[in-house]
């Protein structure tokens, strides 16, 4: 999403923002998700929906602080045992067997 | 092994994990050290990779001994291919997307058909996120736990933790996870917001005793 924060051309796919039912709500939001930045709750078009059905909006948010903490779980938090480089090291020194498809044994 | 749809050399680099992967201090010299077959270079690549490839293996497998196993896999995959990565692109970017090839093959010949999302691994009815759509009940309050939120991914159904795994935490596009998986870019939005549903629910009702062991030791 690097051209502007919301998509604004034209999609005939799209609801009437100012008339859309929860339900429509509900069926687009995947929608709103993937334009723009993927915080629908700052979505311009979106404000005056969000404010009169509440439940959206707490669905939205909801939605928005798991991705946000999704984001932090990309550290590397967790290590291989001791043995998964001693296996590397051993089969290192083996043949390369292009043919074999099978997973590594341990 | 001919590893289908992984590139061993670089294509071009993928914004959203590229700008995740800073170059690390040594790493460039450890790579043209491990091309000329210095075994210390591997070793420093191992060290400075081991974690996020795990971690990787083990969020996408939700099985320590089958990540670890894949894990295994992947670098000797790289040690071996290392002469062909041209530093087009970050190093952690190329080992990154040979994983999750590898993981994506490793599923596959297991039986995970991900030719076809909906029809394959989408959750039973039971797995299906509820349309709790309009319940009052809500308790994230907007804040989410990393925790508890690990601990649920762990527990999601395979279809939803891959697309949730690979869009949400490790930064693909819609586009590059329907070429992985071989699907529909939609299809992808639309897995990727039942996990996050899923999720929601999961959070909000946690059943911890309903986890497999191996699935507890990655929220440990």
């Amino acid at each position: 999403m690097t051209e502007s924060k919301f998509e604004t051309r034209p999609n005939t796919n799209m609801p009437d923002f100012d008339t859309m039912s929860p339900a429509d709500f509900e069926q687009y939001l995947p929608d709103f998700f993937s334009n723009g930045d993927g915080h629908v709750s700052t979505d311009p078009r979106l404000q005056t929906f969000l404010a009169k059905n509440p439940d959206c909006a707490a669905l939205v948010r909801d939605l928005e602080a798991i991705a946000d903490t999704a984001r932090s779980l990309f550290a590397p938090g967790y290590e291989p045992s001791d043995t998964v480089w001693s296996n590397i090291q051993t089969k290192l020194h083996q043949p390369n067997p292009d043919e074999d498809d099978d997973p590594p044994r341990r | 092994m001919d590893l289908q749809g992984l590139p061993m050399t670089q294509t071009s680099p993928t914004p959203g994990v590229f700008k995740r992967n800073p170059p690390i201090a040594g790493e460039a010299e450890a790579i043209e050290a491990a091309k000329n077959g210095d075994a210390l270079a591997f070793s420093r690549l191992y060290a400075l990779h081991k974690r996020r490839v795990y971690t990787l293996c083990l969020r996408m497998l939700g099985n320590v001994s089958e990540a670890e196993d894949m894990t295994q896999e992947a670098f000797l995959h790289l040690f071996r291919k290392i002469g062909s990565f041209r530093g087009e692109s970050a190093f952690s970017t190329w080992l990154h997307r040979l994983t999750v090839n590898l993981v994506l093959m490793h599923l596959r010949k297991k039986g995970l058909n991900l030719v076809s999302l909906e029809e394959t691994i989408n959750p039973s009815e039971d797995d299906a996120p509820k349309r709790d759509f309009g319940s009052k009940d809500i308790l994230l309050s907007g804040s989410v736990d990393r925790v508890a939120l690990e601990r649920a991914v762990a527990s999601l159904p395979p279809g939803y933790r891959m697309v949730f795994v690979l869009h949400d935490v490790e930064g693909f596009e819609h586009n590059e996870i329907a070429t992985m998986l071989d699907c529909s870019t939609g299809n992808s939005k639309s897995q990727l917001h039942k996990a996050r549903l899923k999720l929601r629910e999961l959070l909000r009702h946690p059943q911890p005793s309903t986890q497999p062991d191996s699935l507890k030791e990655m929220a440990l």
